[in-house]
């Protein structure tokens, strides 16, 4: 449907009616909205694993191999004993931290240079920029990550270091067709006309106005990046020390024979709802934030 | 414009693409990459044999000689002998990549095929029940993990923990029912994981034609819905669609098989690529990293072709 | 009138659209008659309703957000509304055809024009491909396009914006329709082109003998172009009149404002083109009494309580208004 919808009142003041309007019917979505409670409820169980209020005997053997579930170990221990509920509540911790870390730094990556290359489209600024996310998006995901992990002597962030460095492009180009289509804006040309410098206003004028892009994004590159860290782990290309649903994952492949399954169903449904959920709120978000949608 | 001409232009536009990866890859995975000196060793070395194995594996030279030196095997596409195994690389990619074109392709065709069959329908029956199905169900598949998915497929299909179908692990083709018994359950986990993102994208694809003017002009006269999807929307569809699958298969051709096939123990080049990543055996990973960029190089041109011969607005200038 | 009965009939037609903030009457209560071979201009600002009323005729409001909530469309003696949809597509295009606003985007670009030409032509009659394109070929030629043999193998990028609208118009003369519906036709082309597609679809609906509705927001168009006009203000009919009747002696205090701010030649001071004061108002937050109160010279108490009916004026037209000019 096009943009001129008949009868429809005209939207005035498009910027901060965006964020008005976005906010209105973020908070009538109700499926978006139970997804950031439950974003929320993680975050709480990251924050406390983060701060040692919880989860803190994750490391230790409490009990008996493969312990049932239990008052004392609410989803049973794994093939040497840990308590299995302590693991996956730490492992949420790292959840975060990946996600997080992975999500803020690509993102922000993504705006600076797609905005770069936006704003200096057809110079070989731009040039450079396109051959760059071209050149990022060929190489294999796992080989990107294992020659980067490599390069940085196993270092603890290579995998980090390896997301953002494949994620940001994503953004990159979103951000960089939106400033494309800004740039020719009145308030840009009026920038320009008046003599403010290049960084001034791709950071004051037109990074702003591409905040709804950049939110939307973050959900879904932290989504990204948990799952990315649970297949890397499992590849032994990921968390190096500490815990993670990835870690509980491949461990869990030693208890497949056995029959237990306890790992692999906490840890699995752990991961399970926090991408879910996510991926909820992104999905609200992108709804309200679309300045395309009239109704 | 001669379509072989124009082929080969685009090709040379490639260029920079091919050299920016294998200068990437080079320099994260070779140059930066594992020290194969003292595994070659004995223990207490000197110096001086020190100093000769890493002559003979060329660490000595200066950067641009050795990545010289991978451009030149890349040409010639031989890239000697793998450092773990002795078999030449050549002959390793032409004994992997048919396997895992034989393990991808079902799922991948599949995948796609059903994602296009349940996006048309919930974009047919946009914003009732089963939409809403469709759609619900496809975010509830793209936030289970791959290897979850993996692993309770084969603890489903493959042990006598569940069905207890078909094998675990392992790899067949000497007859149809072999082929089979090895590809059904990699097939189904693929389609499984992919079929999520396959009906979001295509339904949002054929929402977006459908809200076009032209498919109003249609229904202004007379067209039936059968036939709106048919003629007046697929065809305009094509161009994000071509984009979508041209674009996965350099992916799937050679990384995308990694985690299938090495948790079904299938000898794919996915697998010889994760084995080459954990014993820094640079021949292979330079081979898979070239080839890769080869074929995105050559999916790039061949998403050109099939744009113009979908879409007459495409002009092969 | 001299045509007792008319071709196409609304009768108290209302469609609504669910926004975000609320449904909205976009066309409410509107009543119109299109009587064999006339023309009738549907005129207003944009958000007025004539769009959305032009398009419910054909049931091609866009569903959801949009929905004929009441009223009658009579077709030659059929409730257009009543019918089943596969009733409504025998309609659309061989009964009564539409051409759009924008020729840029209202053909489908991957065809060719003598195949979206001749897939009309066959939906609706039995013709074989072969005759469907001599007659696209026949078409093309009668609307004006130079080169029809090239032009039909010519996918719409390679067309020129007046040459695609007239591709429009041979695709709606193609089944020779009783009705056009014209949705500004005009409005997306540039100046000299406006005036020879307006002068080809005035040519073609005499040669056809077709009734047609031409919405717009021109009111030199009306003038040119149509024998009646219905005045259109906030999805309500605030005047239907003669063209000429309309032009010398508007009735309804808006017609008067609209037509006072068109330019004329013979002005001396440009400078001073009166305009309409305040604005249209919120299509959610609609006053109880007649709509154009807050902006009309003419406003008294009254106004505001009832929204005024149309009534017969002394020349025959019709006006919704307390305080009509005479």
């Amino acid at each position: 449907m096009n943009a001129a919808q008949p009868g429809l009142p005209a939207a005035t003041a498009p910027r901060a009616s965006l964020w008005r309007t976005a906010l209105y019917k973020l908070r009538r979505d109700r499926a978006g909205l139970l997804g950031l409670a439950v974003v929320v409820l993680y975050l709480v169980a990251a924050v406390g694993a983060w701060c040692g209020w919880w989860a803190g005997d994750w490391a230790l053997i409490t009990g008996t191999k493969w312990g049932p579930v239990s008052a004392q170990h609410w989803f049973g221990t794994n093939i040497i004993g840990q308590d299995i509920f302590q693991r996956a509540i730490y492992s949420t911790g790292t959840a975060f931290q990946v996600g997080l870390v992975v999500a803020v730094l690509a993102v922000g990556m993504g705006a600076v240079i797609g905005a770069v290359g936006g704003f200096f489209a057809a110079t070989w600024i731009d040039e450079i920029v396109l051959w760059l996310m071209g050149v990022l998006d060929a190489i294999p995901f796992y080989l990107m990550v294992a020659a980067i992990a490599f390069a940085l002597a196993d270092n603890p962030y290579a995998m980090h270091v390896a997301m953002v460095s494949t994620f940001w492009t994503t953004t990159g180009r979103l951000v960089r067709g939106e400033v494309i289509k800004l740039r020719g804006l009145e308030f840009v040309e009026a920038a320009r006309a008046i003599g403010v410098p290049p960084v001034a206003i791709i950071f004051r004028h037109i990074l702003p106005n591409t905040f709804h892009i950049l939110l939307v994004q973050l959900t879904l590159c932290f989504v990204d990046a948990i799952k990315a860290e649970v297949v890397l782990s499992f590849l032994g290309l990921g968390v190096k020390d500490g815990m993670s649903w990835g870690l509980m994952i491949s461990e869990s492949t030693l208890e497949f024979l056995a029959g237990h399954f306890n790992n692999l169903i906490v840890a699995s449904a752990l991961l399970f709802g926090l991408v879910f959920a996510f991926n909820m709120l992104a999905d609200a978000l992108q709804d309200a934030l679309d300045p395309k949608q009239v109704a | 414009m001669d379509i072989l001409q124009y082929a080969l232009r685009r090709l040379l536009a490639g260029l920079p693409l091919l050299l920016g990866v294998t200068l990437f890859s080079f320099t994260l995975m070779v140059y930066f990459g594992p020290d194969k000196t003292f595994e070659l060793l004995g223990k207490n070395p000197t110096a001086q044999e020190i100093a000769e194995v890493r002559h003979q594996l060329g660490y000595d030279r200066p950067f641009v000689l050795r990545y010289g030196e991978y451009l030149r095997e890349l040409a010639t596409v031989d890239f000697g002998n793998s450092d773990s195994t002795g078999e030449r690389v050549s002959s390793l990619l032409a004994r992997t990549i048919p396997v895992s074109l034989a393990l991808e392709l079902p799922g991948f065709v599949l995948g796609n095929l059903l994602g296009i069959a349940l996006a048309l329908l919930a974009a047919y029956h946009r914003g009732r029940w089963p939409d809403k199905l469709i759609m619900g169900l496809s975010v509830i598949g793209m936030s289970i993990s791959f290897l979850v998915v993996i692993f309770v497929f084969q603890i489903w299909f493959c042990t006598s923990h569940g069905l207890d179908l078909f094998p675990v692990r392992g790899w067949g083709t000497a007859s149809l029912a072999d082929y089979l018994r090895h590809v059904t359950v990699p097939t189904l986990a693929m389609v499984f994981v992919a079929l999520g993102y396959n009906t979001r994208f295509y339904r949002a694809v054929i929402v977006e034609e459908m809200g076009r003017d032209h498919v109003r002009t249609a229904r202004a006269f007379g067209a039936a819905p059968a036939r709106l999807f048919w003629r007046d929307i697929l065809k305009n569809c094509a161009i994000p669609v071509i984009t979508r699958i041209v674009f996965t298969i350099p992916a799937i051709v050679i990384g995308g098989a990694l985690l299938l096939e090495t948790s079904f123990g299938i000898p794919g080049v996915g697998k010889a690529a994760y084995e080459a990543i954990i014993s820094g055996d640079q021949p292979v990973l330079k081979a898979v990293v070239g080839l890769t960029t080869a074929l995105f190089v050559i999916a790039l041109l061949v998403a050109d072709i099939l744009y113009r011969a979908v879409d007459p607005r495409v002009s092969l200038e | 009138m001299n045509h007792p009965t008319p071709l196409l009939a609304l009768r108290d037609l209302v469609v609504e659209f669910d926004t975000m903030a609320g449904r909205v009457r976009a066309v409410d209560g509107v009543s119109l008659d299109v009587f064999p071979e006339e023309s009738l201009a549907l005129v207003g600002e944009s958000g007025c309703g004539k769009t959305v009323t032009a398009l419910s005729i054909l049931r091609l409001v866009p569903q959801p957000p949009g929905r004929i909530a009441g009223g009658s469309i009579r077709f030659d003696g059929r409730d257009l509304l009543a019918l089943p949809e596969s009733g409504m597509r025998a309609v659309r295009g061989r009964d009564i055809a539409m051409i759009f606003q924008e020729p840029m985007t209202a053909l489908n670009p991957v065809f060719t024009v003598g195949a979206q030409l001749g897939d009309v032509i066959r939906r609706h009659q039995r013709l074989s491909r072969r005759e469907a394109r001599k007659a696209s070929l026949a078409l093309l030629e009668q609307v004006g396009i130079p080169e029809p043999g090239r032009r039909i193998d010519e996918y719409p990028h390679q067309l020129s914006g007046g040459q695609r609208q007239r591709v429009m118009i041979a695709m709606a003369l193609s089944c020779g329709p009783r009705l056009l519906v014209a949705d500004e036709p005009t409005t997306a082309l540039d100046v000299t082109t406006q005036a020879q597609v307006l002068e080809e679809i005035r040519r073609l609906q005499a040669e056809y003998r077709m009734a047609m509705i031409l919405v717009t927001h021109d009111l030199g168009i009306v003038a040119e172009t149509c024998t009646r006009a219905v005045v259109m203000y906030c999805g309500q009919v605030v005047e239907a009149a003669t063209t000429a009747a309309l032009f010398s002696r508007p009735h309804h205090p808006y017609t008067v404002g609209l037509l006072d701010s068109i330019p004329r030649l013979r002005e001396t001071r440009l400078a001073e083109l009166p305009v309409i004061p305040g604005r249209v108002p919120d299509p959610l937050q609609l006053p109880a009494g007649c709509r154009f109160a807050d902006r009309c010279p003419r406003v008294s108490a009254e106004c505001r309580v009832v929204s005024p009916p149309l009534v017969a004026t002394a020349d025959g037209g019709l006006v919704a208004c307390y305080h009509p000019h005479p």
